[in-house]
Parts: C-alpha cells; sequence; structure tokens
C-alpha cells in the first residue's frame, strides 16, 4: 500500500463538482482507494461520492490518500494531481 | 373568478433571499415536488430476489432519464452546470447506497422502495449533522436521486404541467431536476420555500437567468395556481395578489429600468458614492451565512459592516473549536478584502450552548450576547483567539455585543489585550483589530460619551435599540403597532450616538434593517449617519437613493422630525416632506404610512426576515 498527504486547496472545499470529479478519476483505478482525514481518522471510500462528500472536507483540510492494488502508484498521482492543482478550480 | 370558495386577495408581501436576479410579474404555477409514500412488504426469499431484479432496473431507469436531462442542462445551460447531474449519476451509481439498499433487500426481506427509504433516510441524517452548509445542502440531492430511484421502482415519471408563458413556478422545495426538466424557458421566475444561495436549485436558475426567491417559509400553502405575483430578487420580495397600485408602480418601474432583467455575475468595484451635496456615504454588508457570501460581491458592498458570529453555530449544543473559528473568520476577511470586516462577538444566550441550559424567563433581557462571554470566559477566549489569528491575514475589527456601560467594555477588552498577549507568547501571528461597542441599549445611548473614549468605534444596532428603548418584543405580533422604528425617541439616540461618537473622534456604523429601506436610510442620512450596514441585497437600491439626494435636504427633514413627539407624526412627515421633494427617487408605496388606528389604511402583512 501507498500513502500520500494531499491538502483540500479549492475555497469551497469537497463539494460537489470536485467530489465527482474526484470519484470520476478513482474509479479509473482497480486498486482500492481511500481517503483518511488526518485530524480525526474518518476515512471515506474515494470510489464512491456519498462516502466522499460526508468527510465534509472544507478547505485547509489535510488529507492522506492511500492506494493498495496493481496501479496504487499511478493512482495516486492521478489523485495528488487533482488536489493539488484545486480541482481545476482554484481563484486567480 | 372560478374558485368556489371566495378568498381574501389582499397583497401580501413576502421576504426571502434573492438568489437570482430579476423583477417580473406572472401568474402562479404550483409544482409539487413531495415525496412520494412508501409502503413496507415483508417478502419471502424468492420474491426478495425478485426485488433485487427490480432494485437494478430501476437504477438503470433513472441512469437513462438522468443521462437525458444532463444533456438538456447541457444544452441549455452550458456544461458548465451539467456537473450537478454528473454527481447525481455518480450517487446513483454508487456502492455505498447499491449494496446497502441490496444488503437491506436481503436480510430484511422488504420491497425495494422500503429498503431504499431507510437507507436514504440513514445517509440524509448524517449529512444533515454535517457543519458545513454547503454540504448540508447536499442532502437535497440525495432526497432528489433518491426520488428519482422511487419513481422508477413505480414506474411513474414526474409529470409536469405545460408552462404557460407567464409562469411563475411556485414551490415547497423544487429539485434540481425538477428545475431542469421544467420548461423553463417559459418560466418567468422561481419561488421556493426552503433553499439558500448554495442550494443547486439557485445555481440554475442563475445559469437560466430566471429571477429567483428563495426561503420563502410558507408562500407555497398560501398559494393557488393562477394568482397574480410579483417576484421581485433584488429585494429578496415577493408580492402576491398585488393590488392595483402596486401593479401601476411595478409597471413604471419595469419601463424605466434601463438594465435588462436578465443580468447576473459580478459588478464592478463599487464607485465612492455620495449625494448630490457631496456627502460621502458608505454602504456596507451585514452577513449572517456562508450563503450570503456571494452577494457581498455582487451587489457591491464595501466590506463587511456586521458579521453574525453566532450563525456558525449552526447545530445546539456544538461550540467550534479555535481551528474551526479562525477557518471561517479568514474566509470572511478574505472576501471583504481591503475594506474590512467588523465581526460582532456572538450575539447568543445559553440554550445555544448547552442543550439543557435553564430557560429564562425573559431571554432578550436575560444572560446573552457580551454577558454570557463574562460568564462563560472559556467561550469568549476560544473566539478572541481566532478572530485575533485571522487578523493577521486580513481587515479584521471585533464589535461587542449588548453592552450596557463602560464595564462590559473594560472587561471584554482586559480579555482581548490578554489573549494577544497568549498568543505573541506562543510564537503566533495576530493582527491589529479595532474594538467597538454596539449601542443598542439605552443605558449605553445614555452613556454614549464615556463609553466612547474608551472603544474605537460605535455600531448601532436599531433593531434592538428599538425594542429595548421602546420596550416593545419584536416577535410578538400583539405589540408589533408599538415597534416604530421612526420613532422621535429612536431618532434622538442615534443622534446622540453620533454626536459623541464625534466628539471622540471615532466612527459610526448604522447596522440593522432601518438602514435597508431606502427612505429610512436618508432618514439616518439626515440624522448625523454616513455609514451604513444592510443585507448586501438591499445595497443597490439604498445607493439609489442616497445618490439621488442632497444630504442637506435630509438634514432638514431630520430636524423637523426630531421635533415631533410621536412616531405617527415622524412618519406623516416623512410622507410629506420625501413626496415633495423627491417624488422620482420614492414613490408612495415607498414611503412609511402612518400606523395608528385613525390613519389605517390598507393591510400589508410582512411575514419572513
Amino acid at each position: 500500500m501507498i500513502e500520500k498527504r494531499v491538502k483540500v486547496t479549492n475555497r469551497l472545499g469537497l463539494h460537489a463538482r470536485a467530489a465527482a470529479r474526484l470519484v470520476h478519476t478513482a474509479n479509473q483505478f482497480h486498486s482500492v482507494l481511500r481517503l483518511e482525514r488526518v485530524d480525526d481518522k474518518a476515512t471515506a471510500d474515494a470510489k464512491s461520492i456519498l462516502s466522499v462528500l460526508m468527510l465534509a472536507a472544507s478547505r485547509g483540510t489535510e488529507l492522506s490518500a492511500q492506494a493498495e492494488g496493481l496501479d496504487e502508484a499511478e493512482a495516486i498521482d492521478a489523485l495528488s494531481q487533482l488536489f493539488s492543482n484545486g480541482f481545476g478550480e482554484l481563484e486567480k | 373568478m372560478s374558485g368556489l370558495l371566495k378568498r381574501d386577495l389582499t397583497e401580501e408581501h413576502w421576504h426571502g433571499l434573492g438568489v437570482s436576479e430579476g423583477h417580473v410579474l406572472g401568474r402562479v404555477l404550483r409544482i409539487d415536488n413531495s415525496s412520494s409514500h412508501v409502503y413496507h412488504a415483508v417478502l419471502d426469499e424468492a420474491e426478495a430476489k425478485r426485488e433485487l431484479d427490480r432494485f437494478h432496473q430501476a437504477l438503470q431507469a433513472a441512469r437513462q432519464q438522468l443521462l437525458a436531462i444532463k444533456e438538456k442542462a447541457e444544452n441549455e445551460l452550458g456544461s458548465e452546470y451539467a456537473y450537478i447531474f454528473d454527481a447525481h449519476l455518480l450517487m446513483l451509481e454508487d456502492r455505498k447506497l447499491c449494496e446497502e439498499v441490496e444488503n437491506y433487500i436481503v436480510r430484511e426481506k422488504a420491497n425495494a422502495e422500503w429498503a431504499l427509504r431507510v437507507v436514504a433516510d440513514d445517509l440524509l441524517a448524517v449529512y444533515s449533522s454535517i457543519k458545513d452548509d454547503y454540504l448540508r445542502a447536499r442532502g437535497s440531492d440525495i432526497e432528489d436521486v433518491t426520488q428519482r430511484i422511487l419513481s422508477a421502482l413505480t414506474g411513474n415519471k414526474p409529470q409536469y404541467a405545460n408552462l404557460t408563458r407567464d409562469a411563475v413556478v411556485v414551490s415547497a422545495d423544487l429539485s434540481p431536476s425538477a428545475v431542469a426538466e421544467l420548461d423553463l424557458q417559459h418560466a418567468r421566475a422561481i419561488t421556493t420555500d426552503a433553499g439558500g444561495w448554495t442550494s443547486h436549485t439557485a445555481i440554475i436558475a442563475r445559469g437560466l437567468g430566471i429571477p429567483a426567491v428563495v426561503g420563502l417559509r410558507d408562500l407555497y400553502r398560501r398559494t393557488r395556481t393562477g394568482d397574480r405575483i410579483i417576484v421581485n430578487s433584488y429585494e429578496g420580495e415577493v408580492v402576491l395578489h398585488p393590488s392595483a397600485a402596486t401593479l401601476e408602480s411595478y409597471q413604471r418601474e419595469s419601463a424605466s429600468r434601463k438594465i435588462p432583467p436578465r443580468t447576473s455575475g459580478v459588478r464592478h468595484a463599487p464607485e465612492p458614492l455620495r449625494t448630490i451635496d457631496g456627502v460621502d456615504v458608505v454602504l456596507r454588508a451585514n452577513v449572517e451565512l456562508p450563503a450570503e457570501f456571494e452577494g457581498v460581491r455582487t451587489f457591491g458592498a464595501r466590506g463587511i459592516g456586521l458579521y453574525r458570529s453566532e450563525f456558525l453555530l449552526s447545530q445546539e449544543g456544538v461550540l467550534l473549536s479555535e481551528d474551526e473559528q479562525y477557518e471561517a473568520y479568514l474566509e470572511v476577511a478574505t472576501l471583504a478584502a481591503a475594506d474590512g470586516a467588523t465581526i460582532r462577538l456572538f450575539d447568543l444566550g445559553g440554550e445555544k450552548i448547552h442543550a439543557g441550559f435553564g430557560s429564562e424567563r425573559n431571554p432578550a433581557l436575560g444572560l446573552r450576547a457580551i454577558r454570557f462571554g463574562l460568564r462563560n470566559e472559556d467561550v469568549l477566549r476560544t473566539q478572541v483567539r481566532a478572530i485575533l489569528r485571522a487578523a493577521a491575514k486580513g481587515r479584521l475589527d471585533i464589535v461587542l455585543p449588548m453592552v450596557s456601560d463602560l464595564s462590559d467594555v473594560r472587561r471584554a477588552r482586559a480579555i482581548i489585550d490578554d489573549e494577544r498577549l497568549r498568543l505573541s507568547g506562543e510564537g503566533k501571528e495576530i493582527g491589529a483589530i479595532k474594538v467597538g461597542a454596539m449601542i443598542e441599549v439605552p443605558s449605553a445611548v445614555v452613556l454614549a460619551g464615556s463609553i466612547a473614549k474608551e472603544v474605537d468605534f460605535f455600531s448601532l444596532g436599531t433593531n434592538d435599540l428599538v425594542q429595548y428603548m421602546l420596550a416593545v418584543d419584536r416577535g410578538n405580533d400583539e405589540v408589533s403597532d408599538w415597534f416604530r422604528s421612526l420613532h422621535p425617541a429612536v431618532l434622538q439616540s442615534v443622534v446622540t450616538v453620533h454626536q459623541a461618537a464625534a466628539r471622540a473622534s471615532i466612527p459610526t456604523v448604522v447596522c440593522g434593517e432601518m438602514a435597508s429601506t431606502p427612505a429610512y436610510a436618508v432618514v439616518l442620512i439626515g440624522l448625523g449617519a454616513t455609514d451604513l450596514s444592510m443585507t448586501p441585497a438591499a445595497i443597490p437600491r439604498v445607493a439609489r437613493a442616497v445618490a439621488g439626494i442632497k444630504c442637506a435636504e435630509a438634514k432638514a427633514i431630520a430636524s423637523t422630525c426630531l421635533g415631533c413627539s410621536t412616531a405617527d407624526d415622524v412618519e406623516q412627515t416623512v410622507r410629506e416632506q420625501f413626496l415633495e421633494r423627491w417624488p422620482q427617487l420614492f414613490p408612495p408605496n415607498s414611503l412609511p404610512t402612518p400606523k395608528s388606528p385613525s390613519f389605517s389604511t390598507q393591510p400589508e402583512r410582512h411575514i419572513g426576515r
């Protein structure tokens, strides 16, 4: 299993649009993908939008992205990319 | 008239939150979006298996419908809105939802409808406890998807009536997919009893450029399809059964409106606002919920004059940690940018903090606001620390609510100074903040001169000042005739407070609903106010009034008002003088009408915010 720290940087946090992109991306991989809040250890299945929304991750929330499976490295890269570009919606 | 029962068609005014701009007249089309009823059947093993198949087929059917809706939304709204239905599609395919429903069917041998309802209700309960308003609002998306699957199970497809050309859609709560499915090219406006700025219904209405007012509480129940209705989202107002006079002034206003009604989006940075005779006036925003943040920019507020921080505590008994508050204040500071934001310390009583806190016999005069903070220092200190830290990143000030004299100010300031030292000792970055006093208790008005020497600014809270000055409970309908913002005692207090502040060279911001009515705002300016804070949607209309008057004339009217001995006389003076001096700015229905029985005119209902 591999793990990487990511941070929610877009203003609205992991809201519907961002969560939809995240889940879309996660579903392209075979690995089991989980997100865990660093503060209270709440976890979510990154392939379930209901689960991801329930993390209620607002801007600034730190998460640990975890992947386990054959394509775990690619999956983690793809997810952390989404976080670092703020789901394509960072204000100028 | 087709109705058999005669109905009282008196004009009714309803107030909500304008979430998509426009001012239109139309006829009510009631859309019943209510949830379908679900029964519970107990099945045998074979039947339960069949239920699994039915559930999967329903998911398929729902998926097809959603894909069609998404395509329609993409064509009519553009792809930037279609994500809402991407999220719905993902919810439909969500493993968490599907697996739990399947497990429930198998385990409980229940029918698919019942299983889905139980699982969805559990999910909704979890969402409703989320502290973030935006994410909590996503519960309505889950309910929308649930309803879609339920109707696919029963084979019913929601049918929406064809819209007539002048239809104003009135609903208790409109689901986003209903909004997209309706033939909204023909809808004039949307109103809902529920909802806020971030509801997906509001977002879609903005995308379509259809005026929308939400949060109307109980309008749906009061309407019938076909009723005449005016929706004015600039003022967050809906007028049901408009009178002939109201219709006429609506026609006049829409004829003179230069801005096309279907424009939305952010306006440019506000020009300095001044009266014709060159007196600068600043208009700021009163803000409660993040849902209103967008309005601060849209309506061109000069920063936030009053942030009612107690609205952060959306759940009873749950206090936010210092870090959570820090994040919230940082967002407020970012939003207000260079103009800054004034954060009012929690204005609440014990009932909000401790579940089971004994109820007080007279809460308005009880242990609340700064009194509560001084009694519960940990709550006060946590909030002060969060504000001091956020102030390092933006311009924030603190205002102390419900101060009765200098002792409240001194005790609060000592705590603020103490936390300032402590934070610096801990090596944390803090910002320079100003500390002001809310002047809303009569004793503080009388002692304004001495208070002014030890605070950096005054915030004049007109709502509570009127309530306390006139000893009238503003929530009690029985005494609403006695609640008079234009009471001479209130006006004299406004002058006293401004003069005391001027002598101590500190600024005064008037924040309260009074400032959001153009005529009242002009009276306030006449009394010496130049800095007003109000609900963001009111800013454009107040700005229009301010730019169209001479301050000297407002002062002349105000001085006549100060000589009056009753509220009726003040209202009469305002009405006559405004009509005489500025007939084009203030149509008769925008002016106060004397309320005492001898002057009694057409009854008006003011409900809501």
